[in-house]
């Protein structure tokens, strides 16, 4: 409980109208985009939206003076349960802090504040010929402050790597209060520990960014997007296969199956060819039309030794937006097909993808529950999603087990619990088994360091 | 009201809202969300707050009401949602059943809702707005917000000039035969703010075919969006029953078209109206979608710059966005402006219950229509060419508003 005493400071420090505590504002910030159940909400206490680190800052004085749980959130689009406010408290929510503090076209850096949405910062950048490429497929409403906790990766992750590899620095707002700053312009940087990366994927647990600097490259002149249906995904996986080792490097490499392919024909009330089974969506980028033509050629090649049944490439811009507004949406168009999707994200050595995509549909069929595949096949990155009803009597307990069965999977193949959502809440009964129990036992120990009262997100992780 | 019946509106809602992914898709979309930024005023969030009422995690509370009120029934996130949660239906869901349990539409629901279905009101639109005015009801289509009326003869003495008006664009081609029993659609916002349009409309319809007017009632939205759910569906029988007669059924409001367009779903379950119902709305277009089938041409092309501003309803409603803009190129010159479908905050009487979003949302609107350099704005419905004007008024003269009927 916060007693009206603490609330009227905080006001003090936010302004009364960005402090909230009615039923449903609460309500309103006990949820995420994960499957945690929304009823009984964990809502929390108090919402409230500052607007400057300062105003973070005084906040975190008030909540670890009163030890008052501090949960920090962007747009809540993360799929692990991470801005959940399960021990209630404070719910510290980043979104009105949209600045762009710097674009240093020279040194080809970009300063934001951590409440900006992700196309917002690609968008400011690119009106320069700069290129932020890390794009989740969230990027029209996540935050960068949730990229940078979640180190979130994306599309492009293949060629151009995820969200730590732009991190330069960061401002974060400790759990005492003080503000910290590491990192910097300078491209090499030895000076201390590496605490830009430490708070990298720290899920608003040690701390909380309020502005981050992120690196920026050349944006690439022409990019293409083709289209290729297969029969199988393991014809799809084989020709991303071939198409990396035989030096074609595209910008993305995505691939769903056909329960994911049926939802799109569905919503666009379109016909579905009887023989696709599978589909990938490749991006490439060059200088010219003729490096594109060439990666293309190449890529078609692969595509057909592999069995490909229809090839496509965008003709234009709209072409190419309609087809990646088509992945973006497939992970909530599936979770409609059935009361309850549990959408998980394996990460796997690239050539492991069809094996673990093989045994995934084992499981599916041992279950009894259908789960549609789709993911960044490029990185080895899976999304499987497991359509059940846990109303029905004995599904929830098949579910469990399928979803062991696929970290299973995973880890067996030397793969990974998360490619890039995080853990959050869902995941945390297996992190042990991923990691053991020293790695646990060391996230501790900086859990513990940096935040002694254990105010910051509490719950998640372990 | 019968309690069963309430209870099927909420688990009708708590369907459709089950759907929801809690993604996010859609917050960047919601004009309300754009201005208040606050989880419970976008679609994910009255979504989820839908959900949680069915679920029995929430109480049904005035607090409830205002957040299902505080929607545009824009459909701007339906559009952009992977899940196609239809948000605005469950809202309207969800304010019947609040209502009903409340034991009635609030008091001044109830009289708009009085005054729109008297079926004289049209005919005598005279009256109803003095009705309007006496009972102290801008509502919603508040004549105190009026714009001053801005008719076609002040549009072509400013735009068209005399040289302009030589340059007649050429009599459609299309030859309408007297066997085509086109209707018009009467609708009240049409008739009651801006009688100059409708009376454009019905000339126009008349260069076309030998066109039947009907003395309809209201087509029953104000009454739909604010949980008078009964009386929606009277009017809709008295509409269908006067329209059997005619094959095609032209509105020149997008509201009215997009309601009476989607009647059938209302009778889906009804034996006795469900076919006469679906033929009812198979046989209504926009005006704009009408002229474009008819290949009608522009009386004249003005020496003027348009820009466009998409309805709701027609938008995402019906999905009409080319043929008003061919209409416009064809009658002077035409730029896009950027957001021309986001909802201007009119949203029937939103604007009146809640003037700060509204007017936030119109901000951005007029400085959409500024940048264009237009020196019209053109709409095809009553409640968004209200805003319009007030926006044209802001601007210090810089454009004007006007519905499509007046200058084409
Ligand atoms: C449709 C859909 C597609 C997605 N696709 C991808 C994808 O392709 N790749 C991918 O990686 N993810 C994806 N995600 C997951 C999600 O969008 C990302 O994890 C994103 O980074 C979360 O950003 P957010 O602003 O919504 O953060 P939130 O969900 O609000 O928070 C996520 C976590 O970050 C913490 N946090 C947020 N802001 C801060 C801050 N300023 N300081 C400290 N901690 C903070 C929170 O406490 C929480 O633990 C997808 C989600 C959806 C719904
Ligand atoms: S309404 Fe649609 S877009 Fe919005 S959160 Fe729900 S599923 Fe996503
Ligand atoms: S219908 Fe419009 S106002 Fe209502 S929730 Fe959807 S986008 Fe927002």
């Amino acid at each position: 409980m916060i007693t009206e005493e603490i609330k009227q400071k905080i006001r003090d420090i936010v302004g009364t109208d960005h402090v909230l505590d009615s039923e449903l504002n609460r309500f309103g910030y006990s949820y995420d985009s994960s499957f945690i159940p929304l009823l009984p909400a964990n809502k929390p206490d108090l919402v409230v939206r500052p607007l400057t680190t300062e105003e973070v800052s005084r906040v975190m004085v008030v909540a670890c003076e009163h030890e008052i749980s501090v949960t920090p959130r962007g747009a809540a689009s993360g799929r692990t349960g991470g801005s959940i406010p399960l021990k209630g408290g404070i719910s510290l929510c980043l979104d009105r802090m949209t600045r762009i503090v710097e674009l240093d076209e020279r040194n080809m850096m970009v300063t934001a504040e951590s409440g900006l949405r992700t196309i917002d910062l690609y968008n400011h950048c690119a009106a320069s010929g700069l290129f932020y490429p890390p794009d989740p497929a969230s990027w029209k409403f996540s935050t960068i402050g949730g990229n940078v906790a979640e180190n979130a990766g994306g599309m492009r992750a293949v060629k151009y790597g995820v969200t730590k590899n732009y991190v330069m620095g960061l401002e974060v707002v400790l759990a005492d209060g003080a503000v910290l700053r590491t990192g910097g312009k300078a491209i090499k940087n030895v000076t201390g520990y590496d605490l830009t990366s430490l708070f990298t994927g720290s899920e608003g647990t040690l701390g909380v960014v309020t502005q981050a600097l992120f690196r920026l490259i050349p944006m690439p002149k022409r990019r293409g997007t083709l289209e290729v249906m297969f029969r199988t995904l393991d014809d799809g996986c084989r020709t991303i296969h071939t198409m990396l080792q035989s030096g074609v490097v595209p910008a993305a490499a995505e691939i769903m199956d056909r329960t994911c392919l049926e939802v799109v024909a569905r919503h666009r009330k379109t016909d579905l060819d009887p023989e696709v089974g599978a589909c990938t969506i490749i991006e490439i980028d060059g200088d010219d039309d003729a490096a594109l033509e060439t990666q293309a050629g190449r890529i078609e090649e692969a595509a057909k030794t592999c069995g490909a049944v229809a090839f496509r490439t965008a003709r234009s811009q709209q072409e190419a937006d309609d087809i990646w507004a088509v992945r973006r949406g497939i992970s909530s168009a599936v979770a409609a097909l059935a009361p309850n999707r549990i959408g998980e994200d394996i990460s796997v050595p690239r050539d492991a993808f069809p094996e673990v995509v093989r045994r995934i549909r084992e499981i599916s069929e041992k279950q009894g529950l259908p789960i549609a595949v789709y993911g960044h096949a490029g990185d080895g990155n899976i999304h499987p999603s497991i359509l059940c009803d846990l109303g029905k009597p004995g599904e929830e307990e098949r579910v469990h087990h399928a979803v062991d069965d696929i970290f299973a999977a995973a880890l067996s193949v030397g793969g990974t619990l998360s490619g890039e959502h995080g853990i959050g809440i869902t995941k945390r009964p297996y992190i042990v088994n991923a990691l053991g129990d020293v790695g646990v036992r060391t996230l501790k120990a900086v859990k513990a360091a940096l935040d002694p009262k254990g105010i910051l997100n509490p719950g998640k992780i372990w | 009201m019968d309690k069963r019946k309430d209870h099927e509106l909420l688990r009708e809602a708590g369907k459709m809202v089950d759907r929801c992914d809690r993604c996010g898709t859609c917050l960047p979309v919601c004009p309300l969300f754009g201005v208040k930024g606050v989880e419970a005023t976008s679609a994910r969030g009255k979504n989820t707050i839908a959900r949680a009422l069915a679920g029995g995690g929430i109480e049904p509370t005035r607090e409830v009401l205002d957040v299902v009120n505080f929607c545009l029934l824009c459909r701007a996130c339906v559009d952009t949602c992977p899940a196609k949660v239809p948000t605005d239906e469950a809202m309207v869901d969800v304010r019947q059943h609040l209502t009903d349990l409340a034991g009635g539409a609030d008091v001044k629901y109830r009289l708009i809702g009085g005054v729109l279905k008297r079926p004289g009101v049209v005919k005598a639109a005279a009256a109803a707005l003095s009705i309007l005015r006496r009972s102290g009801l801008n509502g919603l289509f508040p004549y105190g917000m009026a714009p001053e009326e801005y008719t076609r003869a002040h549009f072509l003495t400013a735009f068209a000039g005399p040289a302009a008006l030589g340059q007649k664009a050429p009599p459609s081609a299309v030859t309408v035969t007297g066997r085509t029993k086109v209707a018009y659609f009467r609708g009240c916002g049409m008739e009651m703010m801006f009688p100059e349009a409708a009376a454009q409309t019905r000339d126009i319809l008349k260069t076309t075919t030998s066109l039947l007017v009907k003395q309809n009632v209201c087509c029953g939205l104000p009454h739909l969006a604010h949980g008078l759910r009964e009386e929606f569906l009277s009017l809709a029988r008295q509409n269908i029953r006067l329209f059997e007669e005619a094959e095609v059924v032209v509105s020149d409001c997008a509201s009215c078209g997009a309601t009476l367009k989607h009647l059938s779903s209302f009778f889906a379950d009804d034996p006795a109206w469900r076919d006469r119902a679906a033929a009812f709305s198979g046989k209504v277009m926009d005006l704009t979608e009408y002229l474009e089938k008819v290949g009608y041409l522009p009386r004249q092309k003005a020496d003027v710059v348009f820009t466009y501003h998409d309805p709701c309803h027609l938008v995402r409603g019906q999905g009409i966005t080319r043929p008003p803009r061919e209409l416009l190129k064809a009658a002077g010159s035409f730029v896009e402006m950027k957001e021309a479908d986001v909802c201007c905050g009119g949203a029937g009487s939103f604007h009146v219950d809640y003037p700060d979003a509204a007017a936030q949302i119109l901000e951005k609107k007029r400085r959409n229509i500024e940048k264009t350099g237009a020196a019209v704005v053109v709409t095809g419905c009553p409640g968004c060419l209200i805003q319009l004007a007030k926006a044209a008024k802001a601007s210090d003269g810089k454009f004007k508003a006007m519905h499509i009927s007046q200058v084409i």
